[in-house]
């Protein structure tokens, strides 16, 4: 070990977190007005700063406040929602190949909020929320019953989890073959994660469940710090292992089944931001969630935008954008990460 | 003042129960040890007083506190607990998971009283890992991880601290450095109960041995009366002669 050479010296990581929290969120307000600004009708950002702060011009107001700022709030909610989502679930089955779409939850949530919508399409929008977590809830259900009773290893949970993943994916598929095309073509759009279409009304139904969400997460996060050393260990440590893990798994459902009810399925953010998140500022979830849900809030606002830049009057999903930026950095991570703990 | 062990009965699941109907008393100020062959149930019985499982009968108290009944947290602040090879949590520095032994005594956000600090502080210095505090316990040494682990412990600064096999998978230096961490503790006034394979280590280390036999307490005592060619013909089914350690006196088992 070369441990002995530049050692006792605080690394100042209070001082980094503080730098690094505070270049975040520049930046993510950045991007959040770049994304006002990218689209069919490309608007400058002077204007962008004018409407939002003098309300005048005409047909740019409409866009701005109608159609861009809905899906800029979305982006930050659901990017940060789905963040934080995914650190929980990496804690707790101490697995940094999982993420809510990898344990089930997303495609659970989608199938259920899909049949809300073209099986029920009488009951009104505000539904979905609830829908998708009913259905998130009950993929997380099946994997952690199963998982208590058999009292099985990080990577059995995983890869039940992706069977179960693949048995509700089949149900969203089957509904939208059997649906006629013009009914199911939003759904489609909408499954791919997109946040083409979403209004005011989508941030009425979500705005609320995902920031009461996202603080109990942050007020939980040294729990996770506890929890992450292993059931024994935390059980020495006085935490009520089986009951905190419970609590902490759902929260991380229902924030990843709301944000899929309003954005769809945004694949590999629950499984990037974490990471990056770790790599910037270490494993104490006090500083690592509020990193990650900012990382979340980023990728998915440039990921909208991106989509719209690329081809203007045309729009590509934030979702798709969002995976092929995860694919290249998900085989990173298979690659660099070493097998520490095989439990 | 003990840990008070009555009838207890305990297992995994609904197999047969590993350990049956146990009466044992732990003193304060000693370090007692728990040896016996693979599967007699020394790390089930640990467990057992730890709140890793739950027993089927039975009650533990720790001096006034019923350990089985209290919150978990206020237990935590009574006994600490170290499993075997626990998990090494991911870019966690020695800092932060010493620092993590302070959780019992402190509220959701885990903040740090100057106590906490103190204690931290001084559970690093007594571990000898001044040099490593911040560096990231993934990239330690099986010995030095060991004693971060019994660093957390100790800034548990519980009366009590139970470790399950501290010594699987070190070389010899370093198991006999964390057995002599072991003394420390009993040193500085903590009462410790620990598990161990090696028998002359368990007599070299240890104030009392409780020697355990297919779920039950066959022997206990000063290590010098326990270690004897009938026990461990009895209890391992090896034939053996006993001899004094040339170094600490205590007696060592050799199979003859």
């Amino acid at each position: 070990m070369s441990a002995v050479t530049h050692t006792a010296t605080p690394p100042r990581t209070a001082l980094r977190g503080l730098v690094l929290l505070v270049a975040l969120v520049v930046l993510v307000i950045v991007a959040a007005l770049w994304s006002l600004s990218v689209g069919a009708v490309p608007i400058p950002t002077q204007t962008i700063v004018n409407t939002l702060f003098n309300l005048d011009g005409e047909q740019q107001t409409y866009i701005i406040m109608k159609s861009r700022l809905p899906r800029m709030v979305l982006a930050l909610l659901a990017g940060g929602a789905l963040a934080l989502s995914g650190s929980i679930i990496q804690a707790v089955i101490r697995n940094p190949l999982a993420s809510p779409n990898i344990i089930g939850i997303n495609s659970g949530a989608a199938l259920f909020a899909l049949v809300l919508v073209l099986v029920f399409p009488e009951i009104p929008q505000v539904w979905m929320p609830l829908a998708a977590c009913i259905g998130g809830l009950t993929a997380a259900a099946f994997v952690m019953v199963v998982a208590h009773y058999r009292n099985l290893s990080a990577i059995h949970l995983a890869l039940i989890g992706v069977a179960v993943g693949f048995v509700f994916e089949a149900g969203v598929d089957y509904l939208l073959i059997v649906s006629n095309d013009s009914e199911s073509s939003a759904p489609m759009i909408w499954l791919t994660g997109s946040l083409w279409g979403r209004t005011w009304a989508h941030v009425t139904i979500s705005w609320v469940p995902l920031v009461v969400l996202s603080a109990v997460a942050l007020l939980l996060s040294y729990r996770l710090d506890l929890i992450a050393l292993g059931e024994a260990t935390a059980t020495g440590l006085g935490l009520n292992v089986p009951r905190q893990r419970l609590l902490l798994l759902l929260v991380a459902t229902l924030l990843a089944s709301v944000s899929v009810a309003v954005v769809g399925v945004m694949g590999f953010i629950g499984l990037m931001a974490p990471h990056i998140a770790r790599r910037l500022v270490g494993g104490s979830h006090r500083l690592m969630l509020p990193v990650a849900a900012l990382v979340g809030m980023l990728l998915v606002v440039l990921a909208d935008g991106i989509g719209r830049a690329i081809a203007p009057p045309i729009e590509v999903s934030a979702g798709i954008i969002a995976a092929l930026i995860g694919a290249p950095f998900f085989i990173y991570i298979m690659l660099t990460t070493t097998s520490e703990q095989d439990s | 003042m003990s840990i008070l062990v009555k009838g207890v009965t305990a297992g995994y699941g609904r197999d047969r129960a590993i350990v049956e109907n146990i009466d044992l008393t732990i003193a304060t100020g000693e370090v007692t040890i728990l040896i016996g062959p693979n599967g007699c149930g020394k790390s089930t019985l640990l467990k057992t007083i730890g709140r890793l499982l739950k027993p089927r009968t039975g009650t533990i108290h720790a001096d006034d506190l019923d350990v089985l009944r209290n919150h978990p947290k206020r237990v935590a602040r009574t006994i600490a607990y170290l499993p075997q090879s626990p998990v090494v949590p991911t870019a966690i520095t020695v800092e932060q998971l010493v620092g993590y032994g302070r959780a019992p005594h402190q509220s959701l956000l885990g903040l740090r009283s100057p106590k906490d600090i103190e204690l931290i502080d001084q559970a690093i210095a007594a571990t000898g890992l001044e040099e490593l505090r911040f560096k990231p316990v993934a990239e330690l040494s099986g010995g030095q991880r060991q004693r971060a682990f019994i660093a957390m412990a100790l800034a548990q600064d519980t009366p009590y601290v139970m470790l399950d096999e501290p010594t699987t998978y070190l070389d010899i230096k370093h198991q006999v450095e964390t057995l002599d961490l072991v003394r420390q503790l009993h040193g500085a006034g903590r009462t410790s109960i620990v598990v161990l394979h090696d028998i002359a280590q368990a007599a070299r280390y240890g104030d009392r041995l409780v020697v355990m036999h297919e779920g039950r307490i066959v022997a206990e005592g000063k290590p010098a009366d326990v270690v004897t060619p009938g026990l461990i013909r009895d209890v391992y089914g090896l034939d053996c002669e006993v001899y004094a350690d040339p170094v600490s006196g205590t007696p060592v088992a050799t199979p003859r």
